[in-house]
């Protein structure tokens, strides 16, 4: 075994300090998400009865447990740190390692980095050992981080240990899947889209779980669903993560294996001769299709499917609604209909599609800042074409696609509920999906202008959207100023079934997403290209 | 006839770092103009400063007459470039990538492409991400060779390639320059310049230090003598207009001014020749000429104009 592991020890040192500071935004992202719940809770609900009010509002609104999952003690600080950084935490861990294990893995052998190493004295599963080793750190890492913090800033000392504990453990599972993910695809991108994938549906799965009242024992289908059962500041049974450590195992042995069965450089499909003249790609607009196109194809499948299992919910949340004492008082008082707390959970719900959508949009901006950074934009802009052009041929996907896939996930949404319940109308969700559709280009037009006018800060595009999901999605909760809430453009966005919609909301994100536009490619056509 | 670019007074920097610092350079019509100088020099960015890709800091610069930064599209329709270091799309074929880049060009030249491809014996078939990098920078040269333009600004575009596919790329630039095309080369290979270069400018940190004919610059630089002599002299001294002499035994090497070879051979007959090798000075010796007096690293980034006069006194 040493004989295929020789040369861990520097490779790992080396690898470490390298990527120390692309870890870093991660353990501090979900440190800051588990402090601040714990932190905010005392100071926005100082007293039980602001704490059942908490309660109350979390049980009205499902999309809480779609995102957050099932809030199991509200009434303590820890126990509502447990629910809001729970999941989150889990979701975020599990990009932080699938983002180091591809990075460490299969980029290296696109950037030829790879052949390099193997060229030294190490053995042939000395990379792949590395990159799983430097995932499993940083989630120690993370969760050594995020518990002492969090005990720093008031968490109970058991209840935050434990919740750490599933960041960890959740962070070792994906670093698993993201090894075999990375022996599959043929180049890093193909890797962490695969892996994204599996974490989504994972997300997804325990969401629908969580909200449509299915029976207890199918939590257990999904990963992410194993690190919801230690139950963190309720239960804190520690054993279910045992499972999360058996998955992260296995799957970095299947990955082992696959790694011995093919070629350095190499997936596990031989590669195909291709068509030796370019037909469609033959202008700077065809080449943008061509290289978005994957993404393009993806991301509308998922929409489709967000929208049926988002639509499949929101019938059956009706029923759930008359099932829960506290909101069948409130419908009896006529406060509200279920039809009304349906659409509601429908909002919000449209707005989180939205949140997804943007960052297909953002992604595509991304692609594009890629070309640039891997000198493809040099022979393109050396031909007889404007920088504009190039600019725009991405540009318009970044704004057409989200689109479409919104109008896609509303409408599948929309026909999905109508079909199975009357309360809803298909029209009005794919109305409320339409006039989120400037709000998503908000986040898309921060994308392009920064990719367009000054990569070095592309980040804030990522950035916007984390803020915009805190606002959006957990911003009423904290009964935050409106100025604040505002900043997220989601807030913008009225409810389509209101009595007088405000339209003016709609109106002013698109000039914004067009002043975004305008600097997008002023700053283009002036700047020096990488 | 006007030259084809046209480079006055060029600067550029990065942040501190001062990359070229009152370039001059012109390249006339029709001819294959060598630029040449190390790794940092400065060629890359005065090439990317040509083609529109970086803006200039100071200076003039006319490409075809038309100005590189504002006239983008008319003037690329009119030049092709292979990059140095190509980087193509991992999930095109190479076919595809030279057939984008013809038509983002306005137009390839079918039977050229077809008799290209033969000759760099390519394979078009086979994916961006599958090709090594010398077959990446094959697709670059098919793709730029094979297109209808008047001048041809090339990279380093031969590093890579193996010693036939260079015979190939040599005979295919002289057929450039046949049907009258102009060709910028740049290159760090000198054999390479010196076979196919009309003119060459030697390029060191940011300024053009050497520029003319092959002809022109061996002008400035002496005539190398290699002697074997039968009754080898004792004292080097005396030996004018011979200069530079090392003897090692009986064989003697110095360099002698062009237009006095013939004094030379006057004084080494008095010891006896056995042997001569009289040669001019190769481009590799005017090219370490240029660059001879130290490294790179001898001059401070911004150096000022006192200590930049001392240096060239020193020179």
């Amino acid at each position: 075994m040493t004989g295929t592991l020789t040369g861990v020890r520097p490779l790992l040192t080396v690898s470490l300090h390298q990527d120390a500071r692309r870890i870093a935004p991660w353990v501090g992202l979900i440190t800051a998400l588990s402090v601040s719940s714990v932190l905010a809770y005392g100071w926005v609900f100082p007293d039980p009865a602001s704490r059942t009010a908490l309660a109350r509002t979390v049980e009205g609104n499902p999309a809480f447990s779609l995102i957050f999952g099932p809030a199991r003690e509200l009434m303590t600080a820890d126990g509502f740190n447990a629910w809001r950084a729970g999941a989150l935490g889990a979701f975020f861990a599990g990009l932080m390692a699938i983002g180091i294990v591809v990075r460490n893995s299969r980029a290296n052998e696109d950037s030829g980095q790879a052949e390099l190493i193997a060229s030294g004295v190490v053995g042939r599963n000395t990379r792949l050992v590395v990159a799983v080793a430097m995932a499993a750190i940083a989630s120690v890492l993370l969760g050594v981080v995020a518990a002492l913090v969090t005990i720093a800033f008031g968490g109970g000392a058991i209840d935050s240990i434990t919740l750490a504990a599933t960041f960890t453990a959740s962070g070792l599972m994906f670093a698993g899947i993201a090894a075999v993910t990375a022996q599959i695809g043929s180049e890093a991108r193909t890797a962490s889209s695969l892996a994204v994938t599996v974490l989504g549906v994972a997300f997804i799965a325990r969401g629908y779980i969580d909200t449509s009242g299915a029976p207890g024992w199918t939590i257990w289908l999904t990963p992410l669903g194993w690190t919801e059962q230690v139950e963190p500041a309720a239960a804190n049974d520690w054993r279910p993560m045992l499972a999360c450590l058996a998955l992260g195992l296995l799957a970095v042995l299947a990955a082992s294996v696959l790694q011995s069965r093919r070629d350095l450089g190499m997936g596990l499909l031989p590669p195909r001769p291709g068509p030796a003249r370019g037909r469609g790609v033959v202008t700077a607009w065809g080449l943008a299709l061509r290289l978005q196109r994957g993404s393009m194809i993806s991301w509308t499948i998922t929409f489709a499917v967000l929208g049926l299992v988002f639509g499949f919910l929101a019938t059956t949340i009706g029923e759930l609604f008359v099932q829960n004492p506290g909101i069948a008082q409130v419908i009896a008082a006529g406060g509200a209909t279920t039809g009304s707390l349906i659409f509601e959970f429908l909002v919000t719900i449209v707005r989180l599609v939205g949140l997804i959508a943007a960052v297909y949009g953002v992604q595509v901006m991304m692609r594009l800042h890629a070309e640039e950074d891997e000198l493809r934009l040099d022979p393109l802009l050396a031909g007889s074409v404007r920088r504009a052009r190039v600019l725009a041929s991405h540009a318009v996907i970044a704004f057409v696609g989200p689109a479409v896939a919104m109008l896609l996930g509303g409408g599948v949404i929309g026909l999905t509920a109508a079909a199975r319940s009357d309360q809803v109308r298909a029209v009005d969700v794919l109305r409320e999906a339409a006039v989120a559709v400037p709000a998503v280009w908000v986040l898309v037009g921060i994308a392009l202008a920064t990719v367009g006018a000054a990569p070095a800060i592309r980040a804030a595009a990522w950035f916007a959207i984390v803020l915009s999901f805190a606002l959006t999605i957990l911003g009423p909760l904290f009964n935050l100023w409106d100025w604040i809430l505002g900043i997220s453009p989601l807030w913008h966005v009225p409810n389509v079934t209101a009595a007088q919609p405000d339209w003016s909301g709609p109106l002013w994100l698109l000039l914004v997403a067009l002043g975004l536009t305008l600097v997008a490619f002023l700053g283009f056509r002036r700047r020096d290209l990488a | 006839m006007d030259p084809v670019i046209s480079i006055q007074g060029l600067a550029k920097s990065y942040g501190s770092f001062r990359a070229l610092r009152g370039l001059d350079l012109e390249v006339a019509q029709g001819e294959v103009h060598a630029f040449l100088g190390p790794n940092g020099a400065g060629k890359s960015t005065t090439i990317r400063i040509l083609l529109g890709l970086l803006r200039a800091d100071e200076g003039h610069v006319s490409v075809l007459g038309q100005d590189p930064w504002r006239d983008v599209v008319a003037l690329h329709r009119r030049l092709a470039y292979v990059p140095g270091d190509v980087s193509l799309w991992p999930a095109l074929t190479g076919g595809e990538a030279i057939d984008l880049l013809g038509h983002l060009r306005g137009g390839l030249d079918e039977a050229r492409r077809a008799e290209l491809v033969e000759r760099f014996e390519l394979d078009p078939t086979k994916r961006g991400r599958q090709y090594s990098k010398g077959n990446k920078q094959k697709v670059a040269i098919v793709a730029a060779l094979a297109s209808e333009v008047e001048l041809l600004i090339l990279d380093e575009p031969t590093s890579g390639l193996d010693p036939l596919m260079e015979e190939v790329f040599q005979a295919e630039i002289r057929a450039e320059k046949a049907k009258g095309r102009s060709v910028l080369l740049s290159s760090h290979i000198l054999s390479e310049a010196e076979a196919l270069a009309d003119r060459v400018s030697i390029i060191r940190e940011g300024r053009i230090v050497a520029s003319g004919s092959l002809d022109a610059l061996r002008q400035h630089t002496r005539t190398t003598i290699r002697a074997v002599l039968s009754r080898p002299p004792a004292d080097l001294a005396g030996l004018a207009p011979v200069q530079d002499g090392r003897l090692d035994g009986s064989v003697l090497t110095a360099s002698v001014e062009r237009d006095q070879v013939n004094g030379a051979m006057a004084t080494l007959s008095r010891f006896g020749i056995s042997e001569l090798t009289v040669a001019p000075p190769s481009l590799s010796d005017l090219f370490l000429r240029a660059y001879g007096d130290g490294t790179a690293g001898d001059e401070p980034a911004e150096p000022s104009p006192h200590r930049r006069g001392a240096h060239r006194r020193k020179r």
